[in-house]
């Protein structure tokens, strides 16, 4: 009733999937889509939670950095995309850096969040116990909005995954992107599906870790 | 008063930000610190977007991509607070949603607009339907929760004073899960802004995401600013109106 082409069927979708696996070239894409997400995400929590860290602590710096930030927030950060693609090129870099955009603003955000929404009350007693400025930073503000620190990591991983994806898609050499795009334009549905459902499991699959992680964290009697 | 000075010094430090951005921009250019045809400079892209405004290439792409986004938001809301509503008052509904809802939400769905433009065309009504797939899960997962965090002592309170399903509905299931579905339609915005550009930086024909990535491809750093300048502004003014209506809708509310 209706054309495969158009829509595929689930068993060409499989067939599909067992040939692509067998392929060099199919482990080459996912190592680089790998390799691209690890390395910008992994940029974004290093960077993105201590600058978070600091701009919750300091009222001016905040109120400096976050006009800009918010701008960033509202702004799809894939229209940044080309720009970024005249500046570093159409190698792994560019994904790299449009992973990092994506991931690290989410993760400032909360993070800020999380940090201003620490009890004073805890920070005021430590001091009273004469806690200095270090053992409060980390027996207290850290502790206190470490929940927030990995919502933060959670919503920016889709945002990075996506990044890298629609990365690849635009302008790239290699990488699971790259397949969908050109899957895509031959209208190879079958294949075309396999390698998205690749992608969203994953992209499911490290945002339920992460979750994972985030209700372990909040269980009480801890 | 101590609000008042605050605010006036976040608003202070906002702009001092903003100012000093964009002279610390225009300064390495001129400086010729930093080659322009990377970064362009702060008055080259004004004098582009002056032009461009004036020659009515501007409006046209800003029309088309608002129409776009007009379309495919407006539709998601509509059946995404349907849908969620739908899901929230029958069991049934809600878990054969459910799946559904997980996989638009999770899936780069940008992928699939090789697809769609062989079902549509190419150009707007492809545009479109990415920003309403990719708005439609959050707006309708939204109302779904906001449904079912009603406080269960008002419906019960209500209902043992007589209230019917329709009183129900208009009196107490409506007001109490307007803030989340308005947190919903916030956040959907950002996704359908983000459906709006990507659609168009890959199957479009015009519209502002299009001029980023044609001008992208012709290297032409100036205009492709000026392009992501209007994207960024408008963002803001989308996201701020709808921060605005919750701030408003939900300043009944007794935090407890």
């Amino acid at each position: 009733m209706v054309d495969p082409k158009f829509t595929s069927q689930p068993s060409r979708v499989i067939a599909a999937g067992f040939e692509i696996i067998r392929t060099v070239r199919f482990r080459h894409d996912v190592a680089v889509s790998l390799w691209e997400f690890v390395i910008g995400f992994s940029l974004a929590i290093v960077i993105g939670v201590p600058l978070a860290l600091l701009l919750g602590r300091s009222t001016v710096l905040r109120y400096l950095l976050d006009p800009p930030i918010m701008a960033i927030y509202a702004t799809p950060h894939l229209a940044l995309l080309p720009i970024i693609v005249v500046w570093l090129g159409i190698g792994m870099q560019s994904k790299i850096a449009v992973a990092f955009v994506g991931g690290v603003i989410p993760i400032i955000v909360n993070t800020v969040a999380g940090v201003r929404g620490v009890e004073r009350s805890w920070i005021l007693a430590a001091r009273s116990f004469c806690a200095g400025g270090w053992d409060v930073f980390l027996k207290i503000i850290l502790p206190g909005s470490l929940a927030s620190i990995i919502l933060g990591i959670r919503l920016g991983l889709s945002r990075a995954v996506l990044g890298v994806v629609v990365g690849e898609m635009y302008q790239s050499q290699a990488g699971l992107g790259n397949e969908v795009m050109r899957y895509g334009s031959e209208f190879r549905t079958d294949y075309l599906l396999f390698y998205v459902l690749l992608i969203s499991l994953f992209a499911l699959a490290a945002t339920s870790g992460v979750r994972a992680l985030e209700e372990k964290l909040w269980t009480p009697g801890k | 008063m101590k609000i008042a000075q605050t605010k006036s010094a976040q608003l202070a430090l906002g702009i001092v930000s903003f100012a000093a951005i964009l002279l610390g921009w225009e300064a390495v250019v001129r400086w010729g610190w930093v080659n322009p045809f990377f970064v362009s400079q702060p008055s080259a892209v004004a004098a582009s977007l002056s032009r461009a405004a004036r020659s009515g290439e501007l409006g046209h792409n800003v029309a088309v991509s608002f129409r776009e986004f007009v379309i495919g938001y407006g539709l998601s809301v509509v059946v995404g607070i349907l849908a969620g509503a739908l899901a929230g008052r029958f069991r049934t509904v809600e878990y054969s949603l459910d799946p559904f809802l997980w996989f638009l939400y999770s899936t780069p769905l940008i992928a699939f607009y090789p697809i769609f433009v062989l079902w549509f065309g190419l150009g707007v009504p492809t545009v479109i339907a990415l920003t309403f797939l990719l708005s439609v899960p959050q707006i309708a997962a939204n109302t779904l929760h906001g449904i079912q965090d009603v406080n269960p002592g008002l419906i019960r309170a209500a209902r043992s004073f007589g209230a019917t399903d329709r009183d129900l509905l208009w009196k107490i299931v409506l007001p109490a899960s307007l803030p989340a579905v308005i947190a919903g339609l916030r956040l959907g915005v950002g996704r359908a802004l983000m459906g709006v550009v990507v659609g168009e930086l890959f199957g479009a024909t015009t519209g502002l995401g299009y001029s980023i990535s044609y001008y992208g491809a012709l290297l032409k750093t100036t205009d492709m600013i000026a392009s992501l300048v209007v994207v960024i502004v408008l963002g803001v003014l989308c996201t701020q109106g709808l921060s605005a209506l919750e701030a408003r809708f939900d300043s009944w509310r007794v935090t407890d």
